[in-house]
């Protein structure tokens, strides 16, 4: 086989147009929906993603931007999902169907795909693949805070329903989704953009595959997976073939104190990779389980897609390779019904963990573990006018060090993409309380011939009555070095009373402030790299000089000796 | 003589354009650009027009110093004094990671290290009440410090100044007191916006290029008087308008995207003067295109540059005319991913080793060869005979790089391959239009293409083909268009503030005093550094409705009541989003208000063109797939061209500097001000 063209009867050209324009098409929609959404969760934090699928629901190309998680395959699975419950045949050109049911997308309700068939050609017309959407709907009803220890506590599940029929919208649908959200406006607003993106896509598929032929399309499409297949089977032929293993845990499941464990086994052999979870822990009480689609393959691929195929877009093809055992009733591939509202809190840590198995397979490819851990920060309570207020804030920590380069941060997490931080002077003007320094956290990066990447500090000076709730997880199991680089300092949330007593508060529900408190959290940071007796002692004094590092964790950590301005190894 | 002159320093080369008001008389001039003393450059583009200084009483000056002191990090030795706890804000910035999988994903260093950011006590809160005072002896002891540090700039960033920005301007005060020879900015003097980074971030970048920015113009203005010049020397502002030489010393952050701007400005005034309401300006090089949206002679200007882009780079709140760039140019590399995918560029073959056919050692096809080798370029008058090129060394590296891997053999597969990745460029060069256009809710189809800089025309065509835009307007003189654009420029100043409220009776009366203060401020300003008596000013608004996040902006001129002000935000909301609630209170976000004062503009219409240097028509064979293949195409030469010629395709449009191909179902006509004008609507 030397050449596409002996393959198929497709040039090269009219290949390279097509994916081109696949792509291309998601990527205007995406530009659409930031323009038109209504809430910030669409447009400011990218909590959506745009997909094309083809005929049996699989992705075969996708915007790139977007969470991460998303770019699993969350659009496909949903568009599965209605294939079953109707067959093609049922799926009439301009329906559109929504999906954010617990037991098909395993994420936590707010996570909606919308999508609509796409029928292409002249005179009698074919089904080419779906436009599909997912987007985080901004409030689907459901308990505002506090634990929920079933999925119909978190809001209205809608599984695989039409939202129009032929054209025609279906305005009972309409009037339930309304009526179960405490923000109609906002949320309304998000679905006519998200609609408004599926029709457009779907026009635009639709000349595409018309201005080249129906026929033309599909098989382009089948090479493009192909190729994309071929990519990534031959970058994991070229790792090492054997069996690897790894493991961490989390601090607590959020009901009981008992540490949750995180195991995967990886084998590659030849061109295929296999992803293993039977030992990760059972699913649990509290509400942070994952589906198997939502939770344990969207973790797989993330963590595949970052450490051996972080170029290629994302389609079904890139997939194909990488195989997936995990038992259904763990806490990523939890039972119909289990709770999911904290669906993403251990994702972060399973990708980690998938990379740290690989280390031995790529030792130049990985990375020590990042902070690892949502770190959510929340304040809550009411003005003297009796308004209510509710800010969130999230940690952002250390990335671990790699084989050319000290670890990069703060970053939010793997889970997380292109998600900014909260101005400081936005919340000064609108909660209760004042912040007196934010700064990076010397020493919390691991220590190595790569330094891990740093944490850091704010402290937040309480101005009025209000309720804290925290979340912040693997303190006692810090992130981790590799190839000999030191583990990272963990993250931690501290609270300094007015009366002079302190209390640690990483992880607490509706902890009660007063005037006068203060608050520092403090996030981790990444691992090592290496070992730190390989460390400069140019890199060395420079983290010195910049204070990225203190004297003692230098003498600490990399055994120096300093005396004046001059450094040497003991 | 009395010649306007602009002079746009390039990465390669500098130009110059120079038009005598009474005579109409134009000379253009191009000169290697002078790293070591730009002036030199400039110096030499007037020695070639044969003319001096002494003949010009008006000077624009566009360059890329700015923005090449901040990406190649040539800037001052610049220390930043921030409120006590906050000098991390530089580093830690908005903590994003825009390339969501890249593991290794780093954010380019801060401009000043950690090392050289100090603090001193002092903090405001959110209401602009002073919560810690200004600490004037810390700030002594700081100064003292960075004085034995021998520090060239210093950054002042205080938290909250934007509500009142006393700390700042005092510090700033008492350190060009104590350090006079230290070049001192803060951050409110560039920006009153909110959002902590931003503001920092701008004022680092304002203070690491100031002291070189200043010795430039300083030496040019002595440079300039010294062989004669007395007239007033502006630059040209990212915003799309002049700035004064003092006021680019003080913001020299105005001219972070000097360069590109001259176009974006000709394309505007060409449009108005030829009718036409909307065009897309397209600009190819040799290394990127880049496109902007001109709608009714005014473009789109963002009030955020991301310097060294979005991904890596760190935000400038400085007005910046919306240009989107994509990485593809005449030296944009032609290659084969493993897959056998066939990928152009973004890796550049520039101008050394250059594409094959310029004969320097480069090995790697590119779309210039692609070109030669479907004979669109004529070897042997490229930028009028003084490069001959090599068509049989772009047809063996496009056969042996792409078309034999891909099982297209010998001299046919290799024209394909060029066509085909021509057709690649295309779709590539038309979704960044396309997307640029869906971002400002409007459609590509509306507009007219208005292609210039060397490859620009080149592609036009297939590029409207491909969105369906009917018209494309080629201008005389394409390759140095961004030149003649920068003589067209009128002074403009852009200031905004935050103020943040609902919209009621009495914000009404706090924007009316607002706005007017600062208009009264760009007035004055104008009248100062330009000598403008007739001043014309717009009001913006960033509004929102009352609890929602996010701002769209809203044009207020002339607007001074809640109700205008209401029914303008709810028709630009409903605009962009298709609905809005016309009962819902809403708030106001930041003012913006631009001032601008027109300047003796030249008379574009009249603007001659050169004369034609080759035999008025020939023929050659030229592909083109429509065509079915190699067809006799007829040649022109541009200069030889008269107003109202009109033929069909397929032809071929040669002029200095550039080439324009029309497809064999298009048609093109010569315009009364010497454009060529092509319908692609044909079928």
């Amino acid at each position: 086989m030397d050449t596409i063209r002996q393959q198929t009867k497709l040039d090269p050209i009219t290949l390279e147009v097509l994916r081109y324009g696949v792509v291309s098409i998601t990527d205007q929609i995406d530009a659409n929906i930031t323009r038109t959404a209504f809430s910030p969760y669409v447009y400011e934090y990218k909590d959506f993603a745009v997909g094309l699928v083809d005929v049996e629901g699989h992705l075969v190309a996708q915007s790139t931007g977007g969470m991460p998680p998303f770019v699993a395959d969350s659009v496909g699975t949903a568009v599965r999902d209605g294939l079953k419950i109707y067959g093609r045949e049922r799926l009439f050109e301009g329906d559109v169907v929504v999906c954010n049911h617990s037991t098909v997308q395993g994420q936590h309700l707010n996570n909606t795909v919308m999508y609509t068939p796409i029928y292409a050609g002249t005179g009698e017309k074919t089904l080419v693949g779906f436009f599909a959407i997912n987007v985080h709907w901004i409030d689907i009803g459901g308990v505002v805070s506090g634990q929920t220890t079933d999925i119909f506590m978190e809001g209205l599940q809608l599984r695989s329903i039409k939202l129009w029929s032929k054209g025609e919208p279906i305005e009972e649908v309409y009037r339930i989704i309304e009526n179960n959200t405490r923000l109609p406006v906002d949320l309304m607003g998000d679905i006519s953009a998200q609609l408004a993106g599926c029709l457009l896509g779907r026009d635009l598929t639709i000349a595409l595959a018309n201005r080249y032929g129906v026929e033309t399309f599909l098989s382009a499409i089948d090479i493009i997976l192909d190729q994309s297949e071929a990519a990534s089977r031959a970058a994991i032929r070229a790792m090492p073939d054997g069996v690897y293993e790894a493991e961490t845990f989390l601090d607590n499941d959020t009901v009981t104190d008992v540490p949750v464990p995180i195991r995967c086994k990886i084998t590659v052999a030849g061109d295929e990779l296999t992803v293993d979870f039977s030992e990760i822990a059972d699913e649990a009480a509290g509400n942070i389980n994952s589906g198997y689609f939502g939770g344990g393959m969207t973790a797989a691929r993330c963590a595949f897609k970052y450490l051996v195929m972080p170029r290629e877009p994302a389609n079904e093809g890139v997939y194909r390779p990488l195989k997936l055992i995990l038992p259904e009733g763990k806490i990523i591939s939890a039972r119909p019904g289990s709770p999911m509202g904290g669906y993403p809190f251990p994702l972060p840590s399973v990708m980690d963990c998938v990379i740290h198995a690989l280390e031995r397979a790529v030792p130049d490819r990985v990375t020590g573990a990042h902070f690892g851990t949502h770190s959510g920060f929340m304040v809550h309570g009411r003005r003297a006018d009796g308004s209510r207020f509710l800010g969130h804030d999230s940690g952002h920590g250390g990335w671990g060090a790699g084989s050319f380069h000290d670890g990069a941060g703060p970053f939010r997490t793997m889970a997380h993409g292109d998600t900014r931080l909260i101005p400081m002077e936005l919340q000064e003007s609108i909660l209760p309380f004042r912040v007196d320094a934010l700064e990076l956290r010397a020493d919390s990066g691991g220590a190595g011939k790569f330094r891990g990447g740093m944490g850091f500090r704010k402290k937040y000076v309480i101005l009025a009555p209000c309720f804290l709730q925290t979340n912040v997880d693997r303190t006692k199991y810090p992130p981790w070095g590799v190839q000999g680089g030191k583990e990272a300092k963990p993250g931690r949330v501290t609270l300094y009373r007015t009366d002079g007593t302190t209390e640690i508060v990483s992880k607490v529900k509706n902890h009660k402030l007063v005037p006068g408190d203060i608050v520092v959290l403090e996030t981790g940071g990444g691992g090592g790299w290496g070992k730190p007796e390989d460390r400069s002692l140019d890199a060395i004094r420079r983290d010195l000089t910049r204070g990225y590092i203190t004297p003692e964790g230098a003498k600490l950590e990399y055994g120096v000796h300093i005396t004046g301005d001059k450094i040497s190894r003991v | 003589m009395a010649y306007v002159v602009a002079v746009d320093i390039g990465g390669t080369f500098t130009d110059l354009v120079a038009y005598d008001h009474d005579t109409q008389k134009v000379i253009y001039t191009k000169s290697p650009t002078t790293y070591h003393n730009l002036v030199e450059g400039i110096i030499d583009c007037f020695d070639k027009g044969k003319i001096t200084p002494a003949d010009a009483n008006f000077l624009n000056h566009g360059t890329t110093l700015v923005i090449n002191a901040l990406i190649q990090r040539r800037g001052a030795k610049t220390a930043l004094v921030t409120s006590a706890g906050f000098r991390d804000v530089l580093e830690i910035a908005r903590a994003n990671r825009p390339d969501p999988f890249d593991l290794h994903y780093q954010r380019d260093e801060p401009l000043i290290p950690r090392e050289l950011r100090f603090e001193v006590p002092e903090r405001m809160n959110a209401a602009g009440e002073v919560i810690v005072p200004l600490d004037h002896t810390a700030l002594e002891t700081l100064a003292a410090e960075l004085k034995r540090l021998e520090i060239e700039a210093i950054a002042v960033f205080f938290m909250n100044s934007y509500r009142d920005p006393d700390h700042e301007l005092r510090a700033a005060e008492t350190l060009r007191r104590l350090l006079p020879d230290v070049y001192i900015t803060c951050s409110t003097e560039l920006t009153r916006e909110w959002y902590e980074y931003e503001r920092c971030s701008t004022a680092a970048a304002n203070a690491y290029v100031g002291p070189q920015v200043s010795n430039y113009i300083r030496r040019l203005e002595s440079e300039f008087q010294s062989k004669g010049y007395d007239g007033p020397i502006f630059m040209m502002g990212s915003n799309g308008g002049l700035l004064s030489v003092s006021r680019t010393c003080r913001q020299p952050i105005g001219l972070v995207e000097s360069g590109p701007i001259g176009g974006c400005i000709g394309a505007g005034a060409f449009a108005e003067a030829l009718g036409i309401d909307n065009v897309v300006a397209f600009d190819m090089g040799g290394t990127t295109a880049k496109c902007a949206l001109v709608e009714h002679g005014r473009f789109a200007v963002d009030s955020v540059y991301y310097a060294d882009g979005y991904v890596k780079g760190f935000p400038i709140k400085s007005p910046v005319i919306n240009i989107v760039e994509v990485g593809s140019g005449g030296g944009s590399i032609l290659w084969l991913d493993d897959q056998k995918r066939i990928h152009v560029g973004p890796q550049s073959a520039s101008s050394t080793p250059g594409p094959v056919c310029y004969r320097r050692g480069g090995t790697e096809p590119t779309v210039t060869d692609a070109n030669l080798i479907l004979g669109r370029l004529n070897a042997e008058r490229f930028l009028g005979g003084e490069l001959t090129l090599d068509p049989a060394g772009a047809l063996k590296a496009m056969s042996e790089k792409i078309a034999g891997p891909l099982g297209y053999p010998g001299e046919q597969g290799a024209i394909e391959m060029a066509e085909g990745s021509l057709a690649i460029a295309t779709v590539v060069m038309a979704g960044a239009i396309r997307r640029v256009s869906i971002e400002h809710g409007l459609d590509p189809r509306d507009f007219a293409l208005f292609a210039y800089g060397g490859c620009g025309p080149l592609h036009a065509a297939a590029i409207a083909r491909e969105l369906s835009i009917p018209t494309v307007i080629i201008p005389p003189e394409p390759g140095n268009f961004s030149a003649i654009g920068m003589l067209l420029a009128d002074a403009r100043i852009d200031n905004a503030k935050t103020l943040t409220g609902l919209l009621d009776e009495q914000m009404v009366e706090t924007m009316r005093h607002q706005y007017g203060t600062v208009e009264d401020e760009a007035q004055e300003a104008l009248a100062r550094e330009f000598g403008a008596t007739e001043v014309f000013f717009q009001r913006h608004a960033e509004m929102r409705f009352r609890g929602q996040r996010h701002n769209i902006k809203v044009e207020l001129t002339g607007l001074d009541n809640v109700d205008s002000i209401h029914e303008a935000f709810t028709r630009d909301y409903k605009r962009r989003y298709g609905f809005a609630d016309s009962k819902a209170p809403c708030e106001i976000q930041v003012l913006m208000v631009s001032a601008f004062a027109k300047l003796r503009r030249p008379d574009i219409a009249h603007l001659p063109r050169r004369a034609g240097a080759g035999q008025a028509e020939t023929t050659r064979p030229v592909y083109f797939k429509a065509a079915g293949g190699m067809v006799p195409t007829k040649v022109y030469d541009r200069g030889t061209l008269p107003a109202g010629f009109t033929a069909a395709g397929p032809a071929v449009i040669e002029e200095y500097g550039s080439t324009t191909v029309i497809g064999p179902k298009d048609r093109f006509e010569v315009g009364r001000m010497g454009e060529i004008r092509i319908n692609c609507s044909g079928t």
